[in-house]
């Protein structure tokens, strides 16, 4: 049995394909195209202009990539949000207009389902305390009752857009991504003293805009000297982090977990995975991250999780299939995890 | 000093190890923070010395005026340690679910008033969840002020109340409404500023969380001009 999946939540249009087989799962396909801005940051119509142009591509792709026709599919994910929503309605109406056309079931992912799902199947984590971390997503949550629980999260920016928003306010972005290593870390080198910053964990909720405004205040005192420039991004990438540490660990200790799951675009910095890693030595959890492939927007993750809910009965009629931008992870009933 | 007085490990917390002593023959409850490996070596000290720092201020400044806290013992800021009176007590998270009705209002109300006592006195706790809340008959201790601080803002203290409420929810969903409104009648009678601006600056966080539908349908800015 295949399964499509079609990913266009944000700057990345993707299309997976998974494939169930006497109780094995297998991902045959995961082909993505990413909208990369000129200047500044997404442009959610630029975005939803560059997903209408690449999708057909990108289908076909999959397809022959996964080696079958459209056919032969089971049926037709699709991430219905969190989301912007010019760029989520692209990939709706394309998955609408399959499964209507193909006659084939038609199920609704949730994005951040999504990314939690396809870490746990990477890693064979079974209930691990979950560390989501992207571009507009900052959230720690463990899976009790049917639903994935968050703990804490942001209150104001998501871990991926402060890092994006700092770097290009101090004039080093874009590009954000240098050889797969952020600009952060790149100007991080550079420095070597420690400067205090605002830290603001409440209980285990996080805020950032503080910190954000301070370390950018700091930067206009200094301009035009590098070392200092290196002193703040590193100071503020620790504190950052640290913050992002601070409650995963507190989350670790109260639901005395065994298991330490990274997820989200952000997922693949390397610092971030060292830092975690250590904290989760520390209490002899297991820690476990997303290779770039998965961790970053994809195809493959919403096929995944499409195939799972699609073995539980969950799917959705065509007409019914509207996007919700605003679509909360512990809204989302998820039977596999009733257990919990 | 302290380590030869250590009878057993309470517990390794997510910032500190918890011991059990005896110091000058009362029990006492050691908690010093450890060094982690994921902090940059400069700030894991700054961390670990203004949290002990503000920790230990908060705690004797609350002790001195009167509130059920664990009385402050010792401060050694050089091992990031606190030495504090022991509490005999069992976590309110633990027994919520158990407790009968009158218990359960007496409980709340007693902490409402301790705690607007706290936010009276410009300190917020940053923590305030039932894990953190020790009762003993009628006694209502609260304990780990790790992440507590001085403020004089309001958002500091409607934060509190909003990570209890969120605690209370999450574990004990049907006895939160009962809980929450009388911990309010205990809190208004002792908070001595504006009891509502706290409760609308709680409404409003709540808002805040990410996604919350209603925050689009609340009025517009329009609403809010004409």
């Amino acid at each position: 049995m295949y399964v499509l999946g079609i990913e266009s939540t944000s700057h990345t249009f993707g299309i997976g394909v998974v494939e169930y087989c006497e109780n094995n799962i297998r991902i045959l396909a995961n082909v993505n195209d990413q909208y990369v801005p000129l200047k500044g940051g997404i442009h959610p119509r630029e975005a939803a202009i560059h997903h209408t142009r690449v999708a057909p591509e990108v289908l076909l792709k999959a397809l022959s990539r996964a080696g079958i026709s459209l056919e032969e599919l089971e049926a037709i994910a699709v991430a219905l949000g969190p989301g912007l929503g010019p760029c989520l309605r692209v990939g709706a109406s394309l998955a609408r207009f399959l499964a209507s056309y193909y006659d084939k079931p038609l199920v609704p992912v949730n994005h951040a389902v999504a990314h939690i799902e396809i870490g746990k199947y990477i890693n064979r984590f079974e209930d691990p305390v979950i560390l989501y971390v992207s571009g507009g997503n900052t959230l720690v949550a463990i899976q009790r009752k049917g639903k994935y629980r968050v703990l804490g999260e942001t209150l104001d920016l998501p871990l991926g857009n402060l890092l994006d928003t700092f770097v290009r306010e101090i004039g080093l972005a874009p590009p954000y991504l240098v050889n797969g290593k952020h600009q952060i870390d790149v100007c991080a080198e550079w420095g070597r003293d420690f400067i205090t910053l605002p830290y603001t964990v409440k209980g285990s909720d996080l805020s950032f805009s503080g910190l954000l405004t301070a370390a950018l205040e700091l930067v206009e005192k200094y301009r035009g000297d590098k070392e200092r420039l290196g002193d703040i991004c590193l100071s503020f990438r620790e504190t950052v982090f640290n913050m992002l540490v601070e409650v995963t660990e507190r989350a670790l200790v109260l639901a005395n977990k065994r298991e330490v799951l990274l997820v989200g675009g952000v997922a693949s910095n390397k610092i971030l995975q060292e830092k975690l890693s250590a904290m989760t030595k520390l209490h002899n959890a297991r820690f476990g991250s997303t290779p770039s492939e998965y961790a970053g927007d994809n195809g493959a993750m919403i096929a995944y999780t499409g195939l799972l809910l699609y073995m539980h009965g969950i799917t959705v009629e065509p007409d019914k299939a509207f996007i919700k931008q605003r679509w909360r992870l512990d809204e989302v009933e998820l039977p596999w995890l009733m257990n919990y | 000093m302290v380590n030869e007085l250590l009878e057993e490990t309470l517990g390794v917390g997510a910032e500190a190890i918890i011991f059990k002593g005896v110091f000058l023959g009362r029990d006492v409850v050691v908690k010093q923070r450890i060094p982690k490996p994921y902090r940059h070596a400069m700030f894991d000290k700054i961390f670990r010395y203004s949290r002990t720092k503000t920790e230990a201020k908060v705690l004797a400044k609350l002790y001195s005026a009167g509130l059920y806290v664990p009385a402050l013992v010792l401060v050694d800021l050089v091992n990031y340690i606190i030495v504090m009176e022991y509490i005999q007590g069992v976590k309110l998270s633990e027994i919520i679910n158990e407790l009968d009705e009158e218990k359960l209002r007496k409980y709340a109300y007693t902490l409402g008033l301790q705690v607007g006592i706290m936010h009276s006195l410009n300190i917020y706790h940053g923590d305030l969840t039932l894990s953190n809340i020790l009762v003993e008959e009628d006694k209502v201790y609260i304990i780990d002020f790790g992440l507590a601080g001085f403020s004089n803002d309001v958002e500091e203290y409607a934060i509190d109340l909003h990570l209890l409420k969120r605690n209370l929810l999450a574990i004990a969903p049907d006895k939160t409404e009962v809980f929450f409104k009388e911990f309010l009648e205990g809190y208004k009678r002792n908070y001595r500023r504006d009891y509502n601006e706290v409760i609308e600056r709680l409404e409003e966080i709540r808002l805040r969380g990410r996604y919350v539908e209603e925050r689009l349908k609340r009025k517009t800015s329009r609403d809010k001009y004409v």
